[in-house]
């Protein structure tokens, strides 16, 4: 099972408690909810907020492809997953993704939640933009998604 | 033919708009629109070498959201993204 959104900062709040509540399930054993929240600094610069910027049908379309390689990749058939990232101005502590996975056994819920987190950092294009305490601001650079120059 | 580039992440600050809009030959490729982006920032901002960057580093979209290769054929009123090195989670 699958739950995956792009949360407006304008219009909503990622909550865990939904998170929660699509994963419960007695067919589990093992759940784990990861968040990523704003923090206060960022290579020695003090960030007051961050705005996210997203592609989602392609992020929506990643996190598809990345639940379906776990199948391949993991060997991990039976599991639960839920995955909503913000886009929009979110402030210090606020919540900007939510990764819940619950599955048979720890091993394999540890497992996937790290590797659903670093594919997302590969291929997901989301982009921050952090505010400083300054009143400047900056895109983060960032990883390249691969493609052909030929 | 017309085509409408638009801009995420960092390229968001090539304009005040969320796009860009191109007049190109037909049989225009990726490689064509990274070229004519350049072209742009030489223009509009003087050949400002960061803008550039980004475009070089970038990835392309297609109007059915798929990372396309710079042969990629473009056709008449297409919606390309630029997909600017990411950084989410």
């Amino acid at each position: 099972m699958l739950h995956t959104k792009i949360v407006n900062s304008k219009d909503a709040k990622l909550l865990i408690t939904e998170a929660e509540n699509f994963i419960s399930s007695s067919d589990f054993g093992a759940s784990i909810i990861f968040t990523g929240t704003v923090r206060n600094q960022n290579n020695n610069q003090t960030v007051t907020g961050i705005t996210y910027d997203s592609h989602d049908e392609l992020v929506i379309k990643s996190f598809k492809e990345i639940y379906n390689d776990a199948d391949q990749k993991l060997n991990i058939k039976d599991k639960s997953v839920f995955i909503e990232h913000a886009k929009g101005y979110l402030e210090l502590g606020e919540i900007g993704i939510i990764i819940a996975v619950a599955c048979k056994h720890r091993d394999e819920a540890y497992v996937l939640s790290r590797y659903i987190i670093e594919e997302i950092k590969k291929r997901s294009p989301i982009w921050k933009k952090e505010h400083y305490v300054s009143n400047e601001s900056a895109w983060l650079k960032g990883n390249p998604i691969l493609h052909e120059k030929n | 033919m017309k085509i409408k580039i638009e801009l995420y992440g960092a390229s968001r600050d090539f304009s005040n708009k969320s796009y860009l809009d191109f007049k190109v030959d037909r049989s225009s490729t990726i490689k064509d629109i990274r070229n004519k982006l350049i072209e742009y920032l030489d223009k509009r901002f003087n050949g400002n070498e960061s803008y550039k960057k980004i475009v070089y580093s970038s990835a392309f979209c297609s109007g059915d959201d798929s990372i396309v290769s710079d042969n990629y054929k473009i056709t008449n009123n297409e919606k390309i993204a630029i997909i600017p090195p990411i950084g989410g989670g």
